[in-house]
This record gives structure tokens, C-alpha cells and sequence, in this order.
């Protein structure tokens, strides 16, 4: 460990152009992130190490990953660095909210090639790869286990409150899964509008049972305390309720894979320190250890080498991935494009679909 | 011109170098045949993304509806008119290439047409399927897979039968890679290319057929192209109604296949030049996809929706099953480039959901649910529309590893194609060829002698007097010669008749001499030769000039023997090769 960190220091001496060291008592950065256990695995991988070899502290603050929040709170915040989903990156991008980024303003072309493919976009760099999983309480049930999408949407087999973001996201693509449609052909038949109203047909199913959280922290605690039965969530989030002792399983059969990426605000008043972050935080080393303190894949395939035991629990984290093998086959990758131009459709199409209550 | 042996085939190497060039063969054909077979795929979807056809695309641009209204009709028009060039300008044939010309190739022995031809068909048809066609990408596919084995025929390789083999090869690998279903395209490759299962094809065809599978499931990872999930069949009284959704897919089957043809037929007589024909229909998918969209290009999200429950209101099957076949119909005959394997699927798999709902709603009899009805009808529409039975059985097999459906599909199969081969014939294939000429209704044989003609075996040394020459003199010029007849000319040249050996006959060659009973003509085939022959006596048939009466030649009863004896012997030889 201790040998990481000192590699972690030289690398960002090293990313860290010389103008840039400022005297002592620099303006604070702003870092907006999601909270909890993400937010808690950030600070030790990250936000702390990126203090000390820089000195540069940061504020962090948390937002729910909403294109409206950023539009809101963005200016008056002064907010910098951005941790975003990949296709809220892309559209915000498009709307001008985010500043432009180019690869070479975060590292040569070795680099470039050491990034999973399609880590650049037009405003953002990858950071890690997270899925949204589903989980059961395991006391709810003692019998059979739900192990699929479609037990997922089973009401007379497993039947039990269950917990899903209010959003279009997700619920819909869980929704074809379950009507048997393979993973390589869930955005296409979402594309048409018979694919819309095929799946709200199958939410529909289940509409009575549903619990809808805006909160990412939420369906685990729901799941902790039994409010709900099942609930779909980030894998990173169920893992940390896992560690601190929750009984649920987590169903990583048709898990939809999407990809978190940092952005710099359009608004942001200090650029430069907000790109100097991004180059610490796109080592290898620090994104390795973040893989290891909550189960998200890196994206650089040289950090998913080192990914080894979580520091407290000595879990080793490269099971716990996304992407790791034994998960089975039916992982499906977020279109992030696809997401991005068809979030207005999906929206109206869902709250109305809401609304039909 | 005269043939004492059959045709001259190049001189056969030795058996263990035989095998080894063949297997070398198949490798290298089914390795580029499935290549080609990916690259086409890869180019339609890639094409039809940009250009807006896939729903996948279209919907991404739902806040601006001109531009996908505008793409909508503009795309398949504009496809149809580059189409049209193309085809008229650059092809030889003047038309797209596919199924038909292989098989006519394959059973005639004849070499495929031209690869300028080809290419330029393969070249529309990526077009026709990237602007959003109503048409099929296997045939296509296959004739990709057949122009690559086509062109092993120029290396001489010392095998017998090779051509036939490598082109077989080819199709065997581009339909296995498009499926995902080696066996399927081995299959493929012998029930409807090849028409007989001798060692010496089925070992090379299977090896391209392996060679595909690997390239698109190994080098490529390409995802299987269907699954579905099924449980099973739950009653056995469903097998009854396998079997008459099969009678009533042959109805459609039939309707499609006779409305291809016809729209061709319609299209030639229209006052537009071919060049411009396509373009008409890609109007006409255009504006139908304006209000039903499911109608562009392949469909492959309604292949996948006709097996979800309630995915369609059965209202909008009925019109989606016409829709598709009228518009496939119009496609195919006025001229676009592609094939009718594809919408028949889809038409086949629309047809078995409405089955399906229909029967649902009436609650007759409980059922297995739609998968099974939907694939049945998906296959039972299909067979008889490319004439091979157990190819789509075994696609099924291959592509739901459901040995259930399986068993469901291949009733349903068997009764279509009963009907639709009674009915109609073979194929659509064999249909089409049959009005250019190459019947196969009646086997290989038959259509092989037909492709022989009396040219070629006809001999022009034979006995011959002017009209003038008194008649004992000709029939001394006869007696000289092996034949029983003199064959009587006037001073042009032309027959005038035929003087038998041993009748002397007083005056002129003229006077004494009958009329032929029988004459030929250059072109005349051996088959119909054959049939002619049978009510004739004497020894050897005049062949006369179709323009000018000239005699050209004559064919003695031994040489036409000689012919059938050589197609027979040659069709043997194919059928019983060893290696």
C-alpha cells in the first residue's frame, strides 16, 4: 500500500504542470459526486490522496446525477468536477453545460490505448464501470431464490414489494428482458414504439408492488430494513450494504453495465485545477483503488490488473466487478448514445405511463 | 465437331491428392465466403443506421420528425434509382444475380455469369438492403458465397466436378455464417445447389460449412441471430395444429411466390425503363413505412416482436402480413437487388402470430403460447418458397437448439410443402428458371439434356446428292458410306429429301427421294431429340438451318446415344464420386 502511494504522489507531481503549484491556501475545488458509499470509497481513493499530493482541497458536494440539477446548481455552487453517467454526460455536453474535452488533455497516446474503448467523449474521459443490479432480501425469501430478470417481474412466485428508480432507465430495458428478448436486441425493439409499450405493459404487471426511490442509497436501505423485497440498485451500493452486514443476495443476471465518467462544468471558474484532477484521477493507480473500496470496474485496463483485497474487509474486489466471469452471460452495456437522444422520449413515455395510475 | 467420347474433362490427379486439394479448397472458399457473408451484414446494418432505416437510428432523431419523415420516403426511392443505374449500366446480365443463376450453373455444369455481373449485383443488393428494401440478404449472401467458389473453376486443380463442388462450398459457407448453422448450410448447400449427396461434395461442403461457423462465432463473436424460449409442447392435439398451420402457410407461401412473379412480369410491360423501375417501388415502401414502419428493410424487430404475446393487435398482423408481401412482391419484380429468403421469415413469423391470436381468441383449445406457432408458420412459409425442407428444419434446430420446435416446425414444414410442390413446384427458384428455360421439375437428367443441343454432337461428313444426280448414282454414293440414308440438296443447299438405301428409283435424286420424317435443328436439344426419335426408323436425322433450310449436318441414332449416355454417365459420376 505504502508503495502506492508514493507512486500515486510521483504521478501526480508528475501530471501536475509546474504553473499550476500554487502558495499555500489555494481556492478549494469543487467535486460534485453522488454520496454514500460511492462518495465514502471516493474520498479514500481519490479526493484525500489528490489533497495531499497537490494541495489542493476540495469540496465535495453530492447531486442525483439529474441534467436539471446541473443546470440549476451549477453556477451557483461554482461547481467544477463533475462525476456523471456517461449518457447524462453526452447530453449535457450537447446542451452546452460541460467544457469541451480533448484525450491529449489527459494523458499521451500510450495512454489513450491503456483506456477501455469509447472512453472519450466529446466533454467527458471514463472513469469506472458500474452496474445496476438487482437484489433480494434474503429473508424474504426462504424457500426458491430469485435468480432472473423475469423472477424479477414474477409476482406469484416471489411475491414482495419491489424497489426501482423512478426513471425510464433501467426499469424498461429489465421490462423486454423479461419478455425473453436477447440482450443485443433490447434497444433496438426499444426503439420502436411497440417496444415502449411492450414493456410498460410488462411494468404494468407489477405496477402495485412498486417502490420508487430518487435516492441512489435507497434500495439497499429499503432492502435492510425490509420495506421492499427486491430492489434494483448499483452493485457498488448493494456490495457496501453486503460488507456492513445487510442480508441480501444480489441477482447479477441481466445486469445493465453503464459507464461513470468525470466532466468539467461549463461554469467552472478554475478549469485548469478542474483538468489537473481529472489527470490524477485517470491513473491507473487511483482508479484501482477505488475498485477496490466499492466494486466498480476501472476503466483502464491496466488498473483492473491491480485490483486486489478491499482494504478493511480483505474482500478481494475483482469478484465483485461487473464484469467479472462468474456472473454469468446475460450483461447488457447502456447504449450511452442511444440514452442520451432518446431520454426526452423515454420520459414523457414513463411519466405518462406513471400518471396511468 | 464431331464427339466420339463425352466432353473432355481436365485429367484427374491422384485420389490422396484429390482429397487434399479439396479440403485445402473448402477451407480457403469457406473461409472468404463467410468473410464476405460478415462484411455484407456488417455493411446493410451499418448503412441502414446512417441512412436512418433502423428504428434504432430513427428514434434518436425523434425531435426532428421532417428529417425522418423526409428519410423515410426519400431513402428507399433514392436507393432504388442508384439500384436501377447500377444494374442496367454496369451488369452485363442487366439484372440482379442470385439463387436461380447458381443452381442453373451447378446443374448444367455451365459457368456462373459473369464476375463483373456478380459484383456488380452484390454491390446493388448491399445498396437495396442498406436504403430499406423490402428484400431478403440471403440470397444475395449465397450468390457472394457462389461467385468465391466460382472462382476456383479457373485454377486447374485436376479434380472431376470440382466447380460444382467449390460453388456448393461457397453457399454452404455463407449460409452457415449468416445463420450461425453449419449443418443448416451444408444442407442448404446439397438440397438446393447441388441436388444429390455424393462423398466427393458433402466432405469439402461440410468443411466450408464448419469453416463459416468458426469464423462467425469464433473470430467474430457475431451473437446467435434468434432465440427464443421455449418449454416445450404442451399437448399433443397441437401437433394437428402444426400440421394445419402448415397447409394454411403453404396458402401463403403460395400467394407470395405467385405475386413475385407476377409483379416482374407487371413490371416489364410498365412504359418506364428498367433503370428507373426500383425506384418506383422503394416510393411505394417509402410511403407505406410512413404509417407502417415496420415494412423497412429486414424487420428484424418484428421477427423478434411476433414471438411476445399481444405484441401486435392481430388487425395489425393482417395488414403487416399483406403489407410485406405486396411490398416484397414489388421490390423483387421491379427490380431491386435481394432475395425473398429473408421476408419470407418474416412474412412466414407474422402469419404464425396472427395464427396464433386467432386461434387464442377463439379459445378453442388451449395452447403452448406463440413462440412455437410463430416459428412453425415462420418456417412452414419459407420452405416451399426456396425448396428446402430439411434446411429449414434444421435452422430451427440450429438457431433455438430446441429440439421441441424442432419437432413442431418440421410438421408444420412437411405439410406446406406438400401443397406448395404440388401447386406450384419446387421453388420460386425453380420456377423462375423454368421460364428461362432450364426446367428441373423433372430431375437433373432431364434438365441436362436440355442443355445439350444436336450442335454438338451432329456429324457433317455424311452422304450427300445434288436434286439433279440420277437417283442410282446417289444411292452409289451411299452405299460407300456407313449410313442407310442419302440426304438430298438442291442447288441453295437447302433439304430436299432423304434417300433410303437399296429402294432404287428412277430419274432424279429428287424424284426418288422422301420427305425427311424427321429433322433437328442446330439448337435442338438432346432431350427433345430423344423424344422424337422415338417414333422414327432409319438411321441418322437431317439437321437443317432454322433461317434457310440449309442442310448442316446429320445425327446418326448411335451418336445421340453416345450424348445421353455421356450426361448419364457424367451425372452418375457426380452422384457416386468417392473423393
Amino acid at each position: 500500500m505504502r508503495r502506492s502511494r508514493w507512486f500515486l504522489v510521483v504521478l501526480a507531481l508528475c501530471a501536475t504542470p509546474a504553473g499550476a503549484q500554487q502558495d499555500a491556501g489555494p481556492d478549494p475545488l469543487t467535486v460534485v459526486s453522488w454520496g454514500g458509499a460511492y462518495e465514502a470509497a471516493q474520498r479514500a481513493a481519490l479526493f484525500e490522496p489528490f489533497t495531499q499530493a497537490t494541495g489542493t482541497p476540495l469540496d465535495i458536494r453530492s447531486y442525483d446525477g439529474s441534467l436539471e440539477a446541473l443546470r440549476q446548481r451549477a453556477k451557483i455552487e461554482g461547481w467544477d468536477v463533475i462525476d456523471m453517467l456517461e449518457d447524462q454526460a453526452i447530453a449535457a455536453c450537447d446542451a452546452g453545460l460541460l467544457r469541451p474535452l480533448e484525450p491529449a488533455q489527459i494523458g499521451g497516446p500510450a495512454a489513450m490505448r491503456d483506456f477501455m474503448e469509447g472512453a472519450f467523449r466529446g466533454c467527458s474521459v471514463a472513469q469506472n464501470v458500474f452496474a445496476t443490479v438487482m437484489a433480494y432480501d434474503a429473508r424474504a425469501y426462504p424457500g426458491v431464490k430469485p435468480a432472473t430478470v423475469e423472477d424479477f417481474f414474477d409476482l406469484a412466485r416471489f411475491p414482495g414489494r419491489r424497489a426501482l428508480p423512478r426513471s425510464p432507465d433501467v426499469v424498461l430495458e429489465w421490462a423486454l428482458m423479461a419478455e425473453g428478448v436477447p440482450t443485443a436486441q433490447v434497444y433496438d425493439l426499444l426503439s420502436t414504439d411497440r417496444g415502449l409499450r411492450l414493456a410498460l405493459r410488462k411494468l404494468d404487471t407489477i405496477r402495485d408492488e412498486i417502490l420508487w426511490w430518487e435516492e441512489t442509497a435507497a434500495p439497499a436501505e429499503w432492502l435492510a430494513e425490509g420495506r421492499v423485497a427486491m430492489a434494483a440498485g448499483y452493485n457498488g451500493r448493494f456490495f457496501a450494504a453486503q460488507q456492513a452486514g445487510a442480508p441480501l443476495s444480489v441477482i447479477w443476471d441481466g445486469r445493465i453495465i453503464g459507464v461513470e465518467v468525470w466532466a468539467v462544468a461549463a461554469a467552472s471558474d478554475a478549469p485548469e485545477a478542474a483538468l489537473d484532477f481529472l489527470r490524477f484521477a485517470s491513473a491507473p493507480a487511483p482508479q484501482a483503488a477505488l475498485a477496490e473500496r466499492i466494486p466498480y470496474g476501472p476503466a483502464r485496463r491496466s488498473a483492473l490488473k491491480r485490483v486486489g483485497l478491499h482494504p478493511e474487509h480483505g474482500v478481494p474486489m475483482r469478484d465483485h466487478l461487473p464484469n467479472a466471469p462468474q456472473h454469468g452471460d446475460r450483461a447488457l452495456v447502456r447504449d450511452s448514445d442511444w440514452y442520451a437522444n432518446t431520454h426526452a422520449l423515454r420520459t414523457r413515455r414513463f411519466e405518462t405511463w406513471l400518471e396511468g395510475e | 465437331m464431331t464427339h466420339t467420347t463425352a466432353p473432355d474433362r481436365t485429367r484427374a490427379a491422384p485420389p490422396l491428392m484429390r482429397a487434399v486439394v479439396l479440403t485445402l479448397m473448402a477451407l480457403v472458399v469457406g473461409f472468404a465466403a463467410a468473410l464476405a457473408a460478415i462484411g455484407f451484414v456488417e455493411g446493410v446494418s451499418w448503412l441502414n443506421h446512417a441512412l436512418l432505416i433502423s428504428p434504432r437510428a430513427r428514434v434518436q432523431l425523434e425531435g426532428n420528425p421532417g428529417l425522418v419523415t423526409a428519410a423515410t420516403v426519400l431513402v428507399p426511392t433514392l436507393g432504388g434509382l442508384i439500384v436501377g443505374v447500377m444494374l442496367s449500366r454496369f451488369s452485363p446480365e442487366g439484372r440482379a444475380l442470385g439463387p436461380p443463376d447458381v443452381v442453373r450453373a451447378v446443374q448444367l455444369r455451365a459457368p456462373l455469369p459473369s464476375t463483373r455481373g456478380g459484383a456488380v449485383s452484390s454491390l446493388a443488393a448491399l445498396v437495396s438492403l442498406g436504403f430499406g428494401a423490402s428484400v431478403g440478404q440471403y440470397g444475395p449472401m449465397v450468390y457472394l458465397g457462389a461467385m468465391i467458389g466460382g472462382w476456383v473453376e479457373r485454377l486447374r486443380l485436376g479434380v472431376p466436378n470440382l466447380p460444382a463442388i467449390a460453388v456448393a462450398c461457397g453457399v454452404a459457407a455463407a449460409i452457415s455464417t449468416a445463420f450461425n448453422a453449419p449443418i443448416a448450410g451444408l444442407v442448404f448447400a446439397h438440397e438446393v445447389i447441388l441436388r444429390h449427396y455424393s462423398m466427393q461434395a458433402f466432405a469439402p461442403a461440410t468443411v466450408a460449412s464448419a469453416t463459416g461457423y468458426v469464423v462467425a462465432n469464433v473470430m467474430f463473436e457475431r451473437p446467435p441471430l434468434f432465440l427464443v424460449d421455449f418449454g416445450g409442447v404442451a399437448h399433443g392435439y397441437e401437433f394437428l395444429l402444426f400440421a394445419l398451420l402448415g397447409l394454411a402457410s403453404a396458402g401463403v407461401a403460395l400467394i407470395f411466390m405467385r405475386l413475385v412473379l407476377a409483379s416482374a412480369v407487371q413490371a416489364a410491360r410498365l412504359p418506364l425503363p428498367p433503370a428507373l423501375r426500383p425506384a418506383l417501388a422503394g416510393l411505394a415502401v417509402g410511403v407505406t413505412a410512413l404509417a407502417l414502419p415496420d415494412v423497412l428493410g429486414i424487420g428484424s424487430e418484428a421477427l423478434r416482436f411476433a414471438t411476445i404475446e399481444g405484441a401486435f393487435r392481430p388487425g395489425e398482423l393482417v395488414v403487416l402480413v399483406a403489407a410485406k408481401i405486396v411490398l416484397t412482391a414489388l421490390c423483387v419484380g421491379f427490380g431491386f437487388a435481394g432475395g425473398v429468403f429473408s421476408p419470407a421469415l418474416l412474412i412466414g413469423i407474422l402469419f404464425g402470430a396472427l395464427s396464433w391470436s386467432l386461434l387464442d381468441t377463439a379459445g378453442i383449445a388451449d395452447t403452448s403460447g406463440v413462440a412455437v406457432y410463430a416459428v412453425c408458420a415462420m418456417m412452414a412459409v419459407t420452405s416451399p418458397v426456396i425448396g428446402a425442407p430439411l434446411t429449414t428444419i434444421l435452422i430451427v434446430f440450429e438457431l433455438t437448439r430446441n429440439y421441441d420446435l424442432t419437432i413442431a416446425a418440421m410438421v408444420a414444414v412437411v405439410f406446406s410443402n406438400l401443397i406448395a410442390y404440388r401447386v406450384f413446384g419446387r421453388s420460386i427458384f425453380d420456377v423462375q428458371l423454368a421460364r428461362r428455360g432450364v426446367d428441373l421439375s423433372a430431375g437433373r437428367d432431364r434438365a441436362r439434356l436440355e442443355a445439350m443441343t444436336v450442335a454438338e454432337w451432329m456429324s457433317t461428313d455424311f452422304p450427300s446428292a445434288t436434286a439433279e444426280m440420277p437417283a442410282d448414282e446417289a444411292q452409289r454414293t451411299g452405299a460407300a458410306s456407313p449410313y442407310a440414308e442419302v440426304f438430298v440438296t438442291d442447288a441453295e443447299g437447302q433439304l430436299v429429301g432423304v434417300l433410303r438405301a437399296g429402294r432404287p428409283g428412277a430419274g432424279s435424286a429428287a424424284d426418288a427421294a422422301e420427305s425427311a420424317p424427321v429433322t433437328f435443328h442446330a439448337d435442338t436439344t438432346i432431350w427433345q431429340a430423344m423424344q422424337e426419335l422415338g417414333s422414327f426408323i432409319g438411321d441418322a436425322v437431317p439437321v437443317v438451318s432454322r433461317d434457310n433450310g440449309r442442310l448442316e449436318g446429320v445425327i446418326s441414332e448411335a451418336a445421340l446415344i453416345r450424348a445421353y449416355l455421356a450426361a448419364m454417365q457424367d451425372l452418375r459420376g457426380e452422384e457416386n464420386a468417392p473423393v
